[in-house]
């Protein structure tokens, strides 16, 4: 287990593994993380981190963030920048789960207003977010209407009534990432994808409505331009990515790299799970443009889950979604990679950026951040377990040391089937509710799996990105509702 | 219990194009009508007879069945195939959908086929701890020996499949040397020491050994043989057997056995027995006599010491 006698600790929260560790290595990696989550980490992070530190035209470093745990090919928590031009693109360093992302929500309401009508809410969002392993949506589409979505993104959502045009301001890429080409995608993605336009999924993706305590801000000034102004303010945070179609477009494209990889273009890598293609080649090229139709897909996804939500919020409090005040602080995906500029040895560089686990956390001033964010840095935000809490951060100037990239989540300590063994859905529900969290779930045995001691600690993975200057702590919200899915 | 057999169950996982739909479709085009050979020369295999109803159950449908026409439950869509088995696709959890597919469907089999990316423990657990009308009748994880030989890092997703896997089918070994076949398995081997090994073309193994015994069927090997070659032998008595010096003798069975089933009458009242390399299964069950099939590798070497422990199990 205990990968840290192989590390190099550079500071309190930065590990480094140089590059004569394994053979093939092009640069170091570097784990971002205190002494006390390193040493909780498994086996599969140093091997896999510095497994990425071989792929072709990797720059600086190959990262894994403090809520690091093996995934497929690359770790979950893995952050890796690639040359434009003589770089790769991975789908293992993205995630099948395409722009799996979260979103967070305000609302004007205080949790003592809100506090008698919960479980109607509770109730009233698992009947209209529909969650479970292949669940479908209430939004009918006909394949062409979906190969037109997965291109215009959230932005179609919102042309089509789900959603206000100030959503898509206060999304990643306004909503819509261009560049998304569905002539690029499998019928098979679109059949796999096409009904599940506003659906939560299964696994760890959930729907929380949360409280933040006076107590639990911890930088008044930007809660305040985030939005979070009154105590005990209730906000609403879900997680979810795109469904089985990203899963479908990240299938096909592996397929299709492992084909080339070798006999077209010579790379070898060490673990096939790290299939990849030049970024520049025509099948990168392909890869990206559907990538980029996933990457919409789940904005999409998010935008009509919210305007259920703003629907089942007027319904049960009988008020306007305006008057309730639930607008968007921010959505952000954290499985994604993104061409992005940033400066390398002086120099600014077109950079493919692979988050997989990993949120970006711009830094005040970045291109790309909406004029409201321009001052304050993105709103970063990170889901903790259903049962103790998560947090809104911001990026920091300092965060270029990762890329600006930070943590995503608190990152499981244990298997799901060590999860199920050790914890029971239906207990595990009861007792929440004793502790006034109130739970409605698809799957008595996936909530086992989303338990809390199932996961590491989000107060001390989000500490160490603090530490690290990757990302600032603005609020941590505490569950009240949860639906997962 | 047993008055309401426990649905078999099948587990398929491996890693992308190492051959899941490949072993799918043998299993499905067995259990069609009117193929091998006529019911009554078939011994052992839920896949055999001309009633033999599978289910197969994915998260989506794959290359299985498009363009059927498809029947939505509550948990389940499901797709009619040919030779009245069905395949299922999950539109509610995994508990339910199984649920749902014994209620409207009652396959006399379940195969359930894993993505390329499923934390396969977590399934088995799943079955074995939540779903007590079924039976986990095996779990086959599909290795491409192609690819092995090119990448022969073992990832780590292909790490926790092959962990929990009963057999490991080294497949494609028709693309490699011998030596290269040896090697690939000799990787996957660090990750699992209890599971039986065999090497495969396009997934041909001996159904015999894939399949337990179901309360339903005695049927027969429809399967081309593996690769490898298996020695088998029967055992039957008509006296009653002795539970505690049984379960003995099944919890030492040598690793070369990989598969033991059958029927099998205690004191205490029958049973149908299902073992595969060290994961044993009792349900109850009425029988006559015992009659059991052990199925393995050098059976002559190790055969009659098992005969001489089950004669001393008789009562």
């Amino acid at each position: 287990m205990a990968i840290i006698s192989k590390l190099i600790k550079k500071s309190d929260t930065v590990w480094e593994i140089p590059p004569d560790f394994k053979e093939g290595m092009r640069v170091p990696a570097r784990i971002y993380a205190t002494e006390k989550l390193v040493a909780e980490m498994d086996e599969g992070v140093l091997d896999q981190v510095t497994n990425v530190a071989t792929l072709p035209g990797i720059q600086k470093y190959a990262f894994c963030m403090p809520d690091g745990h093996w995934g497929y090919g690359f770790p979950i928590g893995g952050v890796a920048a690639m040359d434009e031009r003589v770089g790769v693109i991975s789908p293992g360093g993205i995630g099948f789960d395409v722009n799996c992302g979260m979103r967070l929500v305000l609302t004007t309401l205080t949790y003592d207003e809100i506090k008698e009508h919960m479980k109607e809410l509770v109730d009233r969002l698992f009947q209209r977010v529909p969650a479970g392993v292949g669940s479908s949506g209430f939004v009918k589409l006909s394949h062409d209407e979906f190969r037109t979505l997965v291109e215009k993104g959230a932005r179609w959502c919102v042309q089509n009534g789900y959603g206000w045009e100030e959503d898509l301001e206060r999304t990643e890429e306004f909503g819509q990432i261009s560049g998304a080409d569905a002539s690029k995608i499998t019928q098979k993605a679109v059949e796999r994808g096409y009904r599940q336009i506003g659906t939560l999924g299964s696994g760890n993706h959930y729907l929380e409505i949360q409280v933040t305590r006076r107590e639990n801000i911890f930088d008044p000034e930007l809660a305040e331009a985030f939005g979070l102004r009154i105590p005990d303010q209730v906000v609403i945070m879900f997680h979810c990515g795109s469904r089985g179609f990203g899963h479908q477009v990240a299938t096909d494209y592996l397929q299709v790299f492992l084909k080339v990889m070798e006999t077209k273009y010579g790379i070898r890598i060490l673990d096939r799970e790290l299939a990849c293609a030049p970024f520049a080649s025509p099948e990168g090229q392909d890869y990206f443009a559907a990538m980029k139709c996933a990457v919409n897909m789940s904005f999409a996804n998010r935008q009509v889950i919210l305007h259920r939500i703003r629907e089942v919020f007027s319904d049960v409090l009988r008020r306007d979604p305006a008057d309730l005040g639930l607008h968007q602080v921010y959505d952000v995906a954290h499985n994604t990679a993104k061409l992005e500029t940033h400066i390398v040895d002086g120099r600014p560089q077109r950079l493919l950026v692979h988050r997989k686990g990993a949120t970006r956390a711009f830094g005040p001033g970045a291109e790309g951040l909406p004029a409201l964010y321009r001052k304050t840095g993105q709103p970063v935000i990170i889901g903790g377990s259903m049962e103790t809490g998560s947090y809104l951060l911001a990026g920091v100037d300092s965060g270029d040391q990762t890329f600006f990239s930070t943590a995503h989540g608190s990152g499981r300590t244990m298997s799901r089937s060590k999860a199920k063994k050790m914890f029971h859905g239906k207990a595990l529900q009861q007792d929440m509710e004793r502790r006034g969290i109130y739970v409605r779930t698809a799957s008595w045995s996936g909530l086992a799996e989303e338990a809390g001691p199932a996961y590491k600690n989000i107060d001390e993975v989000v500490e160490a990105t603090e530490a690290a200057g990757i990302s600032k702590r603005v609020a941590r919200f505490l569950p009240v509702g949860n639906i997962k899915g | 219990m047993a008055d309401i057999p426990k649905t078999p169950m099948m587990l398929i996982t491996g890693s992308l194009g190492s051959g899941k739909t490949t072993l799918l479709r043998r299993i499905l085009d067995s259990a069609a009508p009117n193929r091998g050979q006529p019911p009554a020369l078939q011994a052992g295999n839920p896949a055999a007879g001309p009633a033999a109803r599978i289910a197969v159950l994915m998260n989506e449908f794959g290359e299985l069945a498009i363009d059927s026409r498809v029947i939505s439950g509550k948990n389940i869509d499901i797709i009619e195939l040919a030779g009245g088995c069905v395949c299922c696709s999950m539109t509610g959890e995994f508990e339910s959908a199984v649920r749902e597919i014994i209620e409207t469907v009652g396959p006399d089999y379940i195969v359930v086929e894993a993505t390329g990316v499923a934390e396969s423990d977590a399934l088995v657990f799943e079955v074995e701890d939540n779903l007590p009308e079924v039976r986990l009748d095996s779990v086959v994880c599909i290795v491409d020996a192609y690819l092995g030989t090119r990448h022969p890092y073992v990832g780590y997703t292909s790490r926790s499949q092959i962990a929990s896997a009963d057999i490991i089918l080294i497949n494609k070994v028709d693309l490699v040397t011998p030596a290269e076949a040896q090697t690939v398995e000799a990787g996957v081997a660090q990750y699992n020491d209890r599971a039986a090994f065999l090497r495969t073309v396009k997934c041909g193994v001996d159904a015999n050994l894939l399949f337990g015994q179901t309360s339903r069927h005695r049927g027969g090997s429809l399967f081309p043989a593996s690769e490898d070659k298996f020695d088998s032998f029967a055992w039957t008595s008509e006296k009653s057997l002795d539970k505690t010096k049984f379960d003995e003798l099944v919890g030492e069975l040598p690793q070369e056995l990989i598969r033991a089933k059958g029927f099998v009458r205690f004191e205490e009242g029958g049973r149908l027995f299902n073992y595969v390399v060290g994961r044993a299964d009792f349900e109850e069950f009425d029988v006559a006599g015992t009659e059991l099939v052990f199925i393995g590798r050098n059976l002559d070497r190790l055969r009659p010491e098992i005969e001489n422990r089950l004669n001393e199990c008789r009562v």
